[in-house]
C-alpha cells in the first residue's frame, strides 16, 4: 500500500499541470463551498465539460480535491449564516450557528477546520487500507434491501431532529419524500405529478431544493428580522478552539469517524446521512442532550468529522462498484464517462495509477484542509462585517446562478424561490428544513431500492427480513418510530 | 384543554388540501407496471396516507397542547412564531421581499440575466431598508460587476440570454464583449 501512495505521491506532484489542478482543486472547493449561495456542486457542475480536456486522472483527482475540501468549505457558511453550503453540512448548522450568534464563530470555524481535516485524512487512509476488502464486502452483502433499510432508518432518525415536535419532524420528512415523488417513477418510467410543466419530468433537482429551503429561507428569516426591526448582526470572534476542548470530545470524533465511514461506504447514501448520524449520535450519547441546538461544541465537532470522513468512504463504492454515493461522486462518473472509461472493479486493474493518484490526491486535500482552513479562516469571517442589506442580494444570486447552472432552465430558479417562500413560512411554524432536504434527497433512493428489493425477494417480507443487516436496520427504525410515538402521544396525554 | 388556535386550523387545513390534492392527482397516472406490483401510485399513496395520519397526530397533539415544543428536542430553529409586526408597513415590506425573487426569477426568461439583475440588486438593497442612493447605485454596480466577472469571464457559465429584444441585445452585447476579452487575453 505504502509502495502504491508513494507512486500515487509522485505521479501527483511530479507533473506540474497536476499541481496546478490539485491546488486549483483545494482552493476552489472551499471557496465555493464556503460562498453563500454557491456550493461545491456549482463549481463541480462548471468545470465538468473543461476536464473532457485533463488526463482522466487528473479529472477525477480534481472532483476529488473539490469533494473534501468543498465538504468543509461548506461547513463555514452553515456556521456564519445558517445557510449550509452542502446537506452535508446541514447539522452543522444546529449549533455552529447558535455558536456564531454567542460570540463564538471562530471557535466554532477553528472545530470544523481541525475536525474536517481529521475526518478527512482518516477516512482517507482507512479507503487506501480497505478499498478492496470493503468492496469485496459490500459486494456481497450490500443489495437494495438493505440500502432500503438504510434509507428507512436514516429517515426515522433524521425525523426525530429539527422539529419543533416530533410530529413536525416526521411531517417535515414525508413533505420531503412526497417532493421526491415529483418527476418520473424509477421503475416504469411514468410521469408523476408534473402539473403540466413537461420540465418536471425529471423531478425537482436537489441543488434549487437545498439552496431554496436553506438559503433563500435564511435570507428570507433575517430580512424579516430587518423588516421589523429586530435584526442583530452576528458577532465577529477569533477565538479558537484549545486543545483542552477538543481533547474533552475525543470520543465524539472516533464515534463520527466510524459512522461517518460507514454511511459514506454504502450507496447512494452519502456524506448527508452520515452528518445527520454522527450529530445523532453524539445527542443520544451525551450526558447533556438539553444543551445540543444551543451551541456546543461537540455539535459541530460530531457533523463535521462525520461528513468528512464520509468523503474517503464513498469513493468506494464508486471505485469497486461503480456505484455514485452521492451528488459529487455522481458527477465523478461524468468525468469517468467522457473519458469513455465506466468506474467500477476493472478499473483497479486496467487503471491502478490512476486509483492511487486520487487516493494521494484525497489524502493531501484533507491534509490541507488544516492549513489553508486556519490561513483563510480569519479571512472569511470577515464575510460577517458585510452588511446584510449587500450581502443579501449575492447571496440571492449566487444561488440563482447555482440553480440555473445544474440543467439550464428558469424553473429551478423558480422552483428554487418557491422554495425559499414555503422553507420561510415551514420554519416559522416549527417545522424541520433539514428533514423536508434528507427526504427530498434519499426519497428517489428508497423508492427504487424498495421496488428492486420487493423484487428481489418475491414481495415476500419474510425473506425480506431473513437477511440480518435488513432485520436490524429495519427494527432499529421501528423502535425510533415507536419510542417517537410513545413520547408524542404521552406528552399530549399529560 | 382545547387550545387550538387560527393559525393551527388553518395549518392542518393546508395539510389536508395538499394531500388530498395530490391523491387526486395520483389518478392521472394510476397506471400498472408489468414488472412492479405497486405500480407508479404505490409509493405516493403509501406516503400521503402516512402523512395524513401524522397530520391529524400534530392536530391532536396542537388541540391539547397548544404549539408547545417537546422535551429534548435538537436542532430547533430559534425562528420565533410570535414575531409581531408593529406596522403595515412592516407587512408590505416583507411582502415586497418575499415576491421581489419570484418576479425576477420569472424575468429570467423573457429579460435574461444580464437586464435584469442590476434592477433586481438595487431594489433589493432598498426594501432591506439602504436609503442613501449613492451606497444604493456603488453596491448594485459592484455586486453586478463581480457577478459577471466571475460567471461569465471567468467561468463561461451560460446565463439566461432572455427573448425580447432589447434584452436579448443587450445580451448578446455581453458576451461580445466577453468574447472580445477572452481573445484579447488569450485564455
Amino acid at each position: 500500500m505504502i509502495d502504491n501512495f508513494l507512486a500515487g505521491t509522485v505521479a501527483l506532484f511530479g507533473d506540474p499541470f497536476s499541481i496546478l489542478i490539485f491546488v486549483f482543486g483545494v482552493i476552489g472547493g472551499m471557496l465555493f463551498g464556503a460562498i453563500p449561495g454557491v456550493s461545491m456542486l456549482t463549481l463541480a457542475a462548471i468545470l465538468l465539460p473543461f476536464t473532457a480536456n485533463f488526463d482522466p486522472a487528473q479529472g477525477v483527482m480534481l472532483f476529488a480535491v473539490i469533494y473534501c475540501t468543498g465538504t468543509y468549505g461548506g461547513a463555514i457558511t452553515a456556521i456564519l449564516f445558517n445557510i449550509p453550503g452542502a446537506p452535508e453540512n446541514a447539522p452543522t448548522a444546529f449549533d455552529g450557528y447558535p455558536m456564531t450568534k454567542n460570540g463564538q464563530s471562530g471557535k466554532a470555524v477553528g472545530a470544523a477546520v481541525l475536525c474536517s481535516a481529521i475526518g478527512g485524512v482518516t477516512s482517507a487512509v482507512i479507503m487506501m487500507m480497505a478499498t478492496e476488502p470493503l468492496a469485496n464486502w459490500a459486494i456481497s452483502n450490500i443489495g437494495p434491501p438493505e440500502i432500503f433499510a438504510l434509507v428507512f432508518f436514516g429517515l426515522a432518525v433524521a425525523s426525530s431532529v429539527g422539529g419543533r415536535t416530533i410530529w413536525k419532524g416526521w411531517i417535515s420528512v414525508l413533505c420531503g419524500l412526497m417532493i421526491a415523488t415529483i418527476g418520473q417513477d424509477p421503475v416504469g418510467g411514468i410521469n408523476r405529478y408534473n402539473f403540466g410543466f413537461a420540465d418536471l419530468a425529471a423531478g425537482i433537482a436537489f441543488v434549487p431544493a437545498i439552496l431554496g429551503f436553506f438559503a433563500v429561507s435564511e435570507i428570507f428569516v433575517q430580512a424579516e428580522k430587518k423588516a421589523i426591526g429586530k435584526y442583530v448582526a452576528p458577532e465577529l470572534s477569533f477565538d479558537f478552539p484549545t486543545i483542552i476542548e477538543l481533547w474533552i470530545n475525543k470520543i465524539a470524533v472516533v464515534r463520527s469517524i466510524v459512522v461517518g465511514f460507514f454511511c459514506g461506504i454504502l450507496p447512494g447514501i452519502g456524506a448527508t446521512l452520515a452528518a445527520f448520524m454522527g450529530y445523532g449520535e453524539a445527542v443520544r450519547w451525551s450526558k447533556n442532550k438539553k444543551e445540543f441546538g444551543k451551541g456546543k461544541l461537540e455539535g459541530v465537532i460530531s457533523s463535521e468529522t462525520a461528513n468528512n470522513a464520509a468523503t474517503g468512504a464513498a469513493m468506494i463504492p464508486l471505485l469497486a462498484l461503480g456505484l455514485p454515493g452521492g451528488a459529487m461522486t455522481a458527477l465523478m462518473v461524468g468525468v469517468f464517462q467522457m473519458h469513455d472509461l465506466e468506474p467500477g472493479p476493472m478499473v483497479f486493474y486496467n487503471s491502478p495509477e490512476l486509483i492511487w493518484i486520487v487516493f494521494s490526491a484525497m489524502f493531501y486535500a484533507n491534509l490541507s484542509i488544516l492549513f489553508i482552513g486556519l490561513i483563510e479562516t480569519k479571512t472569511i469571517l470577515y464575510l460577517l462585517k458585510i452588511p446584510f442589506q449587500f450581502l443579501a442580494p449575492m447571496i440571492l444570486l449566487l444561488s440563482s446562478i447555482g440553480s440555473y447552472i445544474g440543467r439550464g432552465l428558469v424553473l429551478d430558479v423558480m422552483i428554487m424561490f418557491g422554495a425559499g417562500i414555503i422553507g420561510f413560512l415551514l420554519r416559522r411554524s416549527g417545522y424541520s428544513i433539514p428533514g423536508i432536504v434528507l427526504g427530498i434527497i434519499l426519497g428517489k433512493i428508497g423508492e427504487q431500492n424498495f421496488a428492486q428489493g420487493m423484487q428481489m425477494v418475491h414481495y415476500d417480507i419474510f425473506e425480506y427480513l431473513s437477511r440480518p443487516i435488513c432485520l436490524l436496520l429495519i427494527v432499529a427504525g421501528l423502535l425510533t418510530l415507536l419510542a417517537g410515538v410513545y413520547r408524542a402521544v404521552s406528552f399530549s396525554m399529560k | 384543554m382545547n387550545k387550538l388556535k387560527v393559525s393551527h386550523i388553518f395549518e392542518t387545513s393546508v395539510w389536508i388540501v395538499i394531500i388530498f390534492v395530490f391523491f387526486a392527482f395520483s389518478f392521472e397516472f394510476d397506471q400498472e407496471i408489468e414488472i412492479y406490483i405497486f405500480g407508479a401510485t404505490g409509493w405516493p399513496r403509501t406516503i400521503l396516507g402516512i402523512l395524513l395520519l401524522v397530520v391529524l397526530g400534530n392536530f391532536f397533539q396542537l388541540y391539547k397542547k397548544g404549539s408547545q415544543e417537546h422535551h429534548g428536542r435538537i436542532g430547533i430553529s430559534e425562528d420565533d412564531e410570535s414575531i409581531s409586526y408593529e406596522s403595515f408597513k412592516s407587512v408590505q415590506k416583507l411582502i415586497a421581499i418575499l415576491l421581489l425573487p419570484f418576479l425576477y426569477s420569472l424575468s429570467l426568461k423573457p429579460v435574461g440575466f444580464y437586464s435584469a439583475t442590476p434592477f433586481f440588486i438595487a431594489f433589493l438593497i432598498m426594501l432591506l431598508g439602504e436609503k442613501r442612493t449613492k451606497w444604493i447605485l456603488a453596491n448594485t454596480l459592484l455586486i453586478y460587476f463581480l457577478i459577471i466577472l466571475l460567471f461569465m469571464v471567468l467561468l463561461n457559465a451560460p446565463l439566461p440570454q432572455g427573448n425580447v429584444s432589447p434584452f436579448y441585445d443587450f445580451s448578446a452585447f455581453m458576451l461580445t464583449i466577453n468574447t472580445n476579452l477572452h481573445q484579447y487575453f488569450n485564455f
